[in-house]
């Protein structure tokens, strides 16, 4: 007999993705993997006021179950504000932080029960201005998990409300406060790891008197595998739209045999209960920011009958973005749901009860996630929370919330395209109305995530937080252009930024970017002459640009080219500089557009 | 009757040291890697490959090859 080839990669891989392995099964297996080439690198910073230096090889692991190597800079012990001094030096672009309750004094928890109120509020106090100090010193960092207090023993009361309850509901709440007013931080909430994992597993009280590190590798793979999420995958997805299969995914039952009063669904009788409340947990995804869409197997009429005239049909037609309800095949009407809502396949969760059909899906669009419902019906709450936590754990932004209905607009623009005989016509019968404003300081968190989000219309994929922003509005040597785009169907928010460098007689494109919905109007060609005209009076007399080309961004490639600037060069990596006299500058003419300029 | 070789390995793999370096005389005083952090990884991953409690006054004290083979050897490894 001969022996198999194992493939050490595949088995580190296997390794990883196992729940029983041990730490030391861990750590070869993440030696392994690193020596291989990743496609992504993170630097990541590690803050924290006890000892979590077992979390290391938790991160490493997740990073890598993600196809990131995660680079590690460990902080002082219970140093915040000189860790992120350090941290900064060392270039990370993430931090974790993780203050520790029963550390705040020695022995905290105990103490607590003698401790004269007001030292506890001088505590709090003390509290919100070093971590102030701290959020604020780490502003440009783009992405910061903070660790939330949990205790470390159990009430000696019943009703829980000890002493150590009260503080440290306080406490947290005072670090939320403290968070809120920062863009770039997302909370980690420890008191549900402890929960989850179970009060027993996940402390270890042996090393914590001894060197202050209180937990268990079970404790920190639960804390490391949140810290992933929350940081969707360190890069590796977003994603934006769940696409529902119906006949036992949205209802029991199949409705063309079924009919509307066989299906089952309500909020009362099971299994239509199930249904029903799988339902609102989609209503309510939709309500934060997420788009839904059918991709599903079914007469149009029979699925329209649900949706309006079923009394206990959740969903609404004006919840769902997109409708494929045909008979083609799912990859096929992903694609084109894709491709109407100008979205990556990779940013798409497909649901659907069939093994067939999940099976097509993950063989012919793998960048898909795909979940199927489970046959135990009683699980399907699960499955669903694991879907909730792949498009809430990184944090959703108050300016996503509408959408739906911004999307919806372009797909309903869409469909109108087939009417008229050009595209001019057609542009024209949009209305587009364009604000281009020099240095929006409102709207810099959106600017800054803007920055972060847009791959595919992306010149350089330089990303920008908050305070990089600010300080390019406020300094000489830099504007930043964006833009709002509205048009006869509605407005679709602060979409395009224009990223300019003056350097002497030079106007330098830094970088220009544009949410994917609003692309192919003619609005991103449209601001320039304007942004070229301010330059000139600037008394620039030169502008250059490049194009860096990324993983997504090829549909960019040829941008400037189009904006009329001659290509200087084109290095081995391909990038791409452009440079024109700003006087022979003259952007390719959009007469259908109304174009307004705030200053 | 304990498995040296695999002692040796869990021991290099936690330090991250080369296995053939770790023998008879290594301690914390003579293998650079071997600091009070990576000690308790070391204790952690000793009791997960030998399925063993390793006492509280015992664990941080195990701080060379012969005192963990003692140790070892004494919960009936």
């Amino acid at each position: 007999m001969s022996e198999v080839p194992v493939d050490p990669r595949a088995a580190a891989l296997a390794v990883l993705a196992k729940a029983d392995s041990t730490m030391m099964q861990l750590t070869q297996a993440v030696n392994t993997l690193e020596k291989e080439a990743q496609p992504r690198t993170v630097k990541i910073g590690v803050s924290s006021s006890a000892t979590v230096d077992l979390l290391n090889v938790y991160l490493r692991k997740h990073g890598l179950l993600n196809g990131a190597r995660i680079d590690l800079v460990a902080g002082n012990y219970d140093d915040p504000i000189g860790d992120i001094d350090l941290f900064t030096q060392a270039g990370v672009e993430q931090i974790v932080l993780l203050p520790f309750f029963d550390n705040l004094l020695p022995s905290f928890e105990a103490q607590l029960g003698n401790l004269d109120p007001s030292i506890i509020d001088a505590k709090e106090a003390e509290l919100r201005q070093r971590y102030r100090m701290v959020f604020d010193k780490a502003r440009a960092v783009p992405a910061i998990y903070l660790g939330t207090f949990h205790r470390m023993g159990s009430p000696a009361d019943a009703a829980g409300q000890d002493a150590v309850a009260i503080v440290l509901a306080r406490f947290n709440a005072a670090l939320r406060d403290e968070a809120a007013a920062y863009a770039n931080i997302r909370i980690i909430d420890t008191e549900d790891i402890v929960r989850a994992v179970g009060q027993g597993a996940a402390f270890d009280t042996r090393f914590y008197f001894r060197s202050k590190a209180p937990y268990t590798g079970v404790y920190m793979n639960e804390l490391a595998r949140r810290i992933a999420a929350a940081a969707r995958g360190f890069g590796a997805h977003f994603y934006k739209v769940l696409a529902l299969d119906c006949d036992n995914t949205l209802w029991g039952g199949v409705i063309g045999e079924d009919l509307l009063n066989g299906i089952k669904l309500g909020p009362y009788d099971y299994p239509g209960n199930i249904f029903w409340r799988m339902q609102q947990e989609f209503a309510a995804l939709e309500r934060q920011g997420i788009l839904l869409a059918l991709v599903t197997k079914n007469n149009p009429a029979d699925v329209d009958e649900v949706l309006h005239k079923h009394p206990d049909m959740v969903l609404k037609q004006s919840q769902l973005v997109a409708k494929k309800v045909n008979w083609e095949d799912k990859p096929s009407n992903l694609r084109a749901l894709a491709k109407e809502l100008n979205v990556g396949l990779d940013s798409i969760v497909f649901l659907d009860d069939s093994s067939f059909e999940c099976e097509a899906v993950r063989q012919q669009l793998p960048m898909v996630k795909t979940v199927q419902v489970p046959t135990t019906l009683s699980d399907y709450p699960r499955v669903v929370a694991e879907i909730k936590s792949l498009f809430l754990a990184g944090g959703i932004a108050a300016d996503s919330k509408d959408k739906t209905e911004q999307y919806r607009q372009r797909a309903g623009a869409e469909e109108l395209k087939a009417q008229f005989d050009t595209q001019e016509e057609y542009l024209a019968s949009l209305e587009l109305k364009v604000e281009l404003t020099r240095n929006a300081r409102a709207s810099a968190a959106r600017i800054s995530e803007l920055s972060q989000k847009s791959n595919q219309f992306n010149l350089t994929t330089t990303r920008y937080s908050v305070a990089e922003i600010e300080q390019m509005m406020e300094g000489a040597s830099h504007a930043v252009y964006s833009l709002v785009v509205s048009d006869k169907f509605g407005n679709a928010g602060l979409t395009g930024v224009a990223v300019m460098r003056y350097e002497g007689q030079a106007a330098i494109i830094e970088n220009f970017f544009m949410s994917c919905r609003v692309i192919g109007r003619g609005v991103e060609t449209g601001i320039w002459p304007r942004i070229v005209a301010d330059a000139m009076q600037r008394g620039c007399t030169e502008l250059r640009a490049e194009y860096i080309p990324s993983a997504k961004n090829v549909q960019v490639a040829d941008f400037y080219n189009r904006l009329g600037m001659p290509a200087q060069e084109e290095t081995g990596e391909g990038v791409r500089r452009y440079t024109i006299a700003a006087a022979d500058f003259a952007a390719p003419p959009n007469p259908w557009i109304e174009m307004t300029y705030v200053e | 009757m304990l498995n040296e070789d695999a002692l040796k390995q869990v021991m290099a793999t936690m330090l991250n040291v080369d296995a053939a370096t770790i023998n008879e005389d290594s301690s914390m005083d003579n293998v650079p890697n071997w600091d009070s952090l990576r000690h308790m990884n070391l204790v952690l991953a000793l009791e997960e490959e030998f399925k063993v409690s390793i006492p509280d006054e015992d664990a941080g004290n195990i701080t060379s090859y012969k005192l963990i083979k003692l140790v070892l050897n004494d919960l009936g490894v």
